[in-house]
């Protein structure tokens, strides 16, 4: 396997360098446009900073690893949003610079862990429990609010257990595969997707439900290739939601009525402006008010808005504060996430990177087309975070996670001694 | 191993189908993002509501409003308009000038969410410029003075009306009163309750409404009579209580039997047989001809408040309704911000300066001063220096002959009175008028609804005791 010498070497520095000037720009544009933070600004990005240059210099030293293009994409998603979210609270954007730093120390026990191939093959069923596990019991003790039952707190934190179940759902999908092309052996991952999913959809998180089951049809494919059974289960799937949801529309229960609301709505925001139109409206009208080059950080309305925009709705902040030009370079960079993935699949070590890095990849664009498209009225709104940059500590720490998956798929990520190590299951 | 990896390509549908979303949403960008950025409910034409008001502070820098951080009912700090804590008179005498809930007038219904039509360019690389936005957090000082505005508010005494004080050379608003006003901290749970209990509360009547004026159109009607008949004041008038008018079997009633007058003794005494006689002499073009170039049925902004028009509609007015028509009753209806700038002008000798209440606007973040009222006059009242000199001296009679000094002391008032019927109520009790003291340029109108007693009565009393605390203070 001598693929390492046809991918083109990574000019790392060099575009750490880039990105780090377009960090301390905004930076310096925050500072002076909402002087009373300032002190804020210059700490939380101080720090980010920080963590970039130092997780790139360890790496760089302890094992010489010599692409650095996935976490660079990383770190320039995750600074838009540390940008616009301590622009909206600095106090948030502290923890979201804290976040990313327990991202990165996940991402890199995630590397560490599907690294060895024992490993995975020993921790695939506990793996599966315990993601059935979580989400059982979230829907069993988590909250009801706004309808869905998607928080537990543990503690002094709130998590969100289905951002971590994802990690774990990929995990299961690409590690229980044990001979190719089998049915049963989808089979199998089926019935533990439609428990996932299932639950999701009990605790009325249907945003997360969809992901889950995209993601399904993703890695399905990679594994048997089966592409007609698959189309029909995704016909199906279809049918059954709308069959589902028009069963429920006789029901008075918030949280459905809210998804079903979101549902009729689509491609009719305009017909109600002020009220069931209002978040995606708003978004739209401040995307279009920043021009390409944005209304400047700091100088934004959205935020006023509502409650969540720098949450389900940081698109919309992007595109106002930094500009539409901005806005798609961002929608670049998750494409550029999972052709990454497609072009460095054929240096994987074995089919589980793949399959994994595939499954992890696809999840992210399927999740940042669900929320860049739902917050922009081109797809249904669904009110899932935009990867890397919404405000939320689980979101982040999650994709760090699955971000491992992608990373590990390229044999350059590891120290040498592990490269030409084989996976047995 | 090898199938797998090949069937990794089939993912460049999904990115085929994500760059596919891509472009349409670039698209419908392109597209339609001039609507989108200048549709009315972009929070960049409707700016948030809290950030325009920091502090608003009456003449003697008594703090009226504050934006204080507050607590909830779930904990959560809230930014909110806090009024005055410590005086209920205050707030009740001043919750037009800065408004309050339910109400769309003040410095609160005027002054948060949506600007007056906002100028604005798109183009899609630059985005939205909106020109002469007001969004700007900012502290208000206001010409209003909250202790003659109690002292109005207290003179009105629970009667339903309005009473308004200006500076005539400056255009200040010093009093602007308008009841039955609620406490803004404590206001009607409801806009059931609220209309119950505080009818016509959410109007600022000086501003905003119009009333049958009765008497005081009489200064209409005599300026009217002054530009155009010839021998009004060698004439003698012979009123024996009731106007005949022909051709109709019906009179204007008068007062009283005022026998054998002039003009001026007319005035004083408020006759209507001469002056429903004048109209008619008269006829109806030339009386409104004048009320028209006395502001009535035109409008100027009072800080963002248009007032309502007063009506005279007598073109095509009968004799006899144009007989009730001179004395203020008949269809013509006057406002009384209007009515006040009206006697500012001939105060003024003509010149008709417009009356404001927003002295100056500061940022509530560096206090620079983003606005400072200039006075300024309007020509929605024309009135000639000759008519207004005559006027000035007439009304100064009405008061030296008629109504008596002792009842202004000190003031050398000028004004009319006016008890308008109003059909199934009360009589709208009216005072307008002025101190022509040169250092004591103020204009005032008091209008009581549904009162039981006379303009003179019930109406000078308030407004010489409102002007007395303006002298005493």
């Amino acid at each position: 396997m001598a693929v390492s010498k046809k991918v083109k070497q990574f000019k790392y520095l060099w575009y750490l360098l880039l990105i780090t000037f377009f960090q301390i720009l905004s930076c310096v544009q925050l500072m002076s446009n909402l002087e009373e933070n300032s002190s804020g600004f210059a700490t939380i990005f101080a720090t980010y900073v920080a963590v970039e240059w130092l997780y790139v210099f360890l790496m760089r030293t302890l094992i010489k690893q010599k692409s650095f293009e996935l976490e660079m994409i990383a770190f320039f998603l995750g600074g838009i949003g540390v940008a616009l979210i301590s622009r909206k609270s600095v106090d948030n954007g502290l923890k979201q610079v804290v976040f990313t730093l327990a991202g990165v120390f996940v991402f890199l026990v995630m590397r560490w862990l599907i690294a060895d191939a024992d490993r995975v093959t020993k921790l695939r069923f506990p793996a599966a429990i315990i993601a059935a596990g979580t989400l059982g019991l979230t829907f069993l003790i988590a909250p009801e609010i706004n309808g869905a039952k998607n928080w537990i707190s543990l503690g002094p934190v709130a998590v969100q257990p289905s951002e971590f179940v994802k990690v774990a759902f990929i995990f299961v999908g690409a590690a229980t595969l044990d001979k190719l092309q089998t049915t049963k052996s989808v089979f199998k991952y089926l019935i533990f997707t439609l428990g996932c999913v299932g639950a999701l959809a009990l605790m009325k998180d249907f945003g997360a439900a969809l992901i889950y089951f995209a993601t399904f049809v993703i890695i399905a494919y990679v594994r048997s290739g089966d592409w007609k059974s698959l189309a029909a289960l995704g016909v199906a799937g279809v049918i059954g939601v709308i069959l589902l949801l028009s069963i429920m529309n006789q029901t008075d229960i918030p949280g459905i009525q809210t998804a079903l609301n979101r549902f009729q709505n689509y491609r009719h925001v305009w017909e109600d402006p002020s009220n069931r139109g209002y978040q995606q409206t708003q978004v739209l009208m401040c995307i279009a008010s920043g021009g390409l080059f944005g209304v400047g950080l700091g100088n934004g309305r959205l935020l006023y808005a509502f409650e969540e925009a720098d949450n389900d709705s940081i698109f919309g902040m992007i595109g106002e504060e930094y500009g539409i030009v901005l806005g798609f370079a961002v929608l670049i960079a998750y494409a550029g996430i999972l052709v990454y993935s497609i072009s460095a699949a054929k240096s994987a070590r074995n089919s589980f990177y793949v399959i994994a890095a595939i499954g992890a990849a696809g999840l992210l664009v399927v999740q940042a087309s669900l929320n860049t498209f739902g917050t922009t009225d081109v797809l249904p709104f669904t009110g899932v975070t935009l990867p890397f940059v919404s405000r939320g500590g689980s979101s982040l720490v999650s994709c760090w996670a699955l971000l491992a998956f992608i990373k590990s798929v390229d044999p350059r990520a590891y120290p040498k001694a592990l490269r030409e190590t084989q996976l047995t299951a | 191993m090898h199938n797998v990896v090949k069937r990794t390509f089939i993912l460049l549908v999904v990115v085929l189908a994500y760059l596919g979303g891509m472009i349409f949403l670039g698209y419908e960008i392109v597209q339609n993002a001039d609507d989108w950025a200048a549709h009315d409910a972009s929070p960049y034409i409707v700016a948030p509501e809290m950030n325009f008001i920091n502090t608003v502070y009456d003449a003697n820098g008594v703090c009226l409003l504050k934006l204080e951080t507050v607590k909830d009912e779930d904990d959560n700090e809230i930014q909110k308009l806090i009024r005055n804590e410590d005086d209920e008179l205050l707030r009740r005498a001043t919750l037009h000038a800065v408004g309050g809930q339910y109400l769309g007038v003040g410095i609160t219904g005027k002054f948060t969410g949506v600007p007056i039509s906002p100028e604005y360019e798109y183009d899609i690389l630059n985005g939205l410029h909106v020109q002469a936005q007001d969004n700007e957090s900012k502290d208000f000082y206001l010409t209003i003075d909250g202790e003659v505005c109690k002292t109005a508010y207290e003179q009105l005494d629970g009667r339903k009306g309005t009473v308004g004080v200006y500076n005539y050379k400056t255009g200040e608003i010093i009093c602007m009163v308008s009841t039955p006003a609620f406490d803004p901290s404590n206001p009607p749970a409801d806009s059931e309750i609220l209309e119950k209990e505080y009818p016509e509360s959410t109007y600022n009547k000086m501003l905003m409404l119009t009333y049958t004026p009765g008497s005081i159109f009489k200064i209409v009607t005599a300026a009217c009579a002054i530009e155009n008949i010839p021998n009004l004041y060698t004439r003698r008038f012979v009123c024996d209580g009731a106007l005949e008018v022909e051709g109709f079997g019906q009179k204007v009633i008068c007062n009283s039997v005022h026998g054998n007058i002039n003009f001026e003794k007319a005035l004083n005494c408020s006759c209507n047989w001469v002056f429903g006689q004048l109209a008619i002499e008269l006829g109806p073009e030339k009386l409104q001809r004048t009320a028209e170039k006395m502001g009535f049925g035109d409008v100027f902004e009072v800080d963002r408040h248009p007032l309502t028009a007063g009506t005279i509609d007598v073109e095509n007015a009968s004799d006899i309704e144009l007989g009730w028509a001179g004395i203020g009753q008949h269809t013509t209806r006057a406002n009384p911000c209007m009515m006040m700038t009206l006697m500012g002008a001939i105060a003024n000798e003509g010149q008709a300066v417009k009356p404001y209440y927003v002295a100056e606007t500061h940022s509530a973040y560096d206090d620079t001063v983003l606005y400072q009222a200039q006075p300024e006059t309007t020509d929605v009242i024309r009135l000639n220096t000759d008519t207004a000199i005559k006027l000035k001296k007439l009304l100064r009679s009405n008061v030296q002959n008629y109504y008596t000094d002792s009842r202004f002391p000190g003031l050398e008032m000028c004004g009319k009175t006016g008890t308008a019927e109003v059909a199934g109520r009360g009589d709208n009790a009216w005072f307008v008028g002025f101190s022509q003291r040169e250092d004591f340029p103020y204009a005032i109108v008091v209008m009581i609804e549904d009162s039981s007693q006379s303009g003179s009565q019930a109406a000078i009393p308030v407004a010489n005791n409102v002007l007395q605390s303006i002298l005493g203070g």
